[in-house]
């Protein structure tokens, strides 16, 4: 790919979701868009660089932000921060309905893994629960609200027996029972959007927020206006979870570290 | 020392791939053709951790064999059952489960999926 065209790319990209591309990744551009050249019919990434100049509100663009943001996803995916949701965080939580944002749900497992664990651990009890779904893309937005996964997506990570509880067959595919569906609301929402908390606003504030694996591809001015974004839409002694290797840096004192295991949640503990 | 595991399938090809991928999660694989050769294996090899179990074979299907493994007192919890099967229907799913199969993957897998089941059961495994 030449300079001038990569260069555009990665500007398109980070003013349009905040996602950073570093020319050492370059092939992610490649590997990711690759489908969409062979839909659009565009034989280079120079060519669709080219287009996107043109109209960057086109359906091509939305598409590309699409393919460069939706990560592949698993249900229960590092298992830590459901156990920590079931034994620290609801428990805690002692207002109803309980709101719950899963902040980058993508093909939401994440949102429809929370609603489980909270109707395992809830169920009964009188406490209601309420999970918003956010992401970027359309396509994973559409998947999510749908709450039908394939045979392969639907086992991984998956217990066999939440399977059974949660699931119903539909032919090759698997969905979720309405009882864990209408737990779940998902809309679009841009992370970095200085708007995001009035955009908000109706669904939370919330008292815990899911935020995983996100932070890692934003640069660094973009990840302090997640985190003050993130911290906006928060109660007052919320938590945060991020992906292992994420820190909420930025205002320091506004967070308290949790440790759970050898792992660490985040309270909000100051504006 | 590595730990045992056994896979049971009359598919030639199941047992080559899913024993090379437990191979290369650091497990040492036997390798058995239906529930028959299975219940000889686990009574030469009592501390076997985990069984990857077919459903339909001849001789003794899995289904027959985790029964009767089940029912011996030494392995009524243990070792830990997955079923790796084509049958991919709730009622056999609930089936296996009620017979003390410990977790179930529909065919077809892949090291990942196989990686997550091992997650969810806590069996620890080379990365």
């Amino acid at each position: 790919m030449q300079t001038p065209q990569f260069e555009f790319m990665r500007d398109f990209l980070l003013q349009q979701s905040g996602l950073v591309v570093e020319e050492s990744k370059m092939y992610l551009l490649r590997t990711r868009l690759q489908p969409l050249l062979k839909e659009h019919s565009i034989a280079t990434l120079n060519e669709l660089a080219d287009r996107l100049k043109k109209d960057r509100n086109s359906r091509l663009a939305r598409q590309v932000v699409d393919a460069m943001t939706t990560n592949e996803t698993l249900f229960f995916r590092d298992q830590y921060p459901f156990d920590a949701l079931r034994d620290v965080m609801l428990p805690q939580c002692a207002s109803s309905p309980v709101r719950i944002w899963s902040a980058a749900s993508s093909t939401g497992q994440e949102a429809y893994s929370i609603a489980m664990i909270a109707a395992e651990a809830l169920g009964g009890k009188g406490k209601r629960v309420e999970i918003a779904g956010t992401d970027i893309s359309d396509q994973a937005l559409t998947k999510a609200a749908g709450g039908t996964y394939t045979q392969m997506e639907v086992q991984r990570g998956m217990p066999a027996r939440l399977l059974i509880k949660y699931f119903e067959q539909d032919g090759s595919n698997w969905r979720l029972k309405p009882e864990i569906r209408n737990m779940v609301r998902f809309g679009p929402a841009n992370l970095v959007s200085p708007t995001l908390s009035s955009e908000m606003r109706g669904k939370g504030p919330f008292d815990i927020v899911f935020c995983r694996n996100v932070l890692i591809y934003f640069n660094v001015g973009a990840r302090l206006q997640v985190i003050d974004n993130l911290a906006a839409c928060m109660k007052d002694s919320g938590y945060l979870v991020t992906g292992a290797a994420e820190i909420p840096k930025g205002n320091k004192s506004r967070w308290e570290a949790v440790h759970f295991g050898n792992r660490n949640l985040w309270r909000l503990v100051a504006r | 020392m590595a730990e045992k595991m056994m896979v049971v399938d009359d598919a030639r090809v199941v047992r080559v791939s899913l024993g090379k991928i437990m191979q290369s999660l650091g497990f040492e694989v036997i390798a058995c053709e239906d529930g028959q050769q299975a219940m000889q294996a686990i009574l030469e090899n009592p501390d076997v951790r985990l069984i990857m179990l077919d459903w339909h074979m001849p001789v003794m299907n899995g289904y027959d064999f985790l029964v009767r493994l089940r029912e011996m007192p030494e392995h009524s919890s243990s070792p830990l059952v997955v079923m790796v099967t084509t049958e991919a229907s709730m009622p056999s799913m609930m089936k296996a489960l009620s017979a003390g199969a410990d977790e179930y993957i529909m065919k077809p897998f892949d090291a990942s999926l196989i990686k997550s089941k091992l997650d969810l059961l806590g069996v620890a495994y080379k990365e």
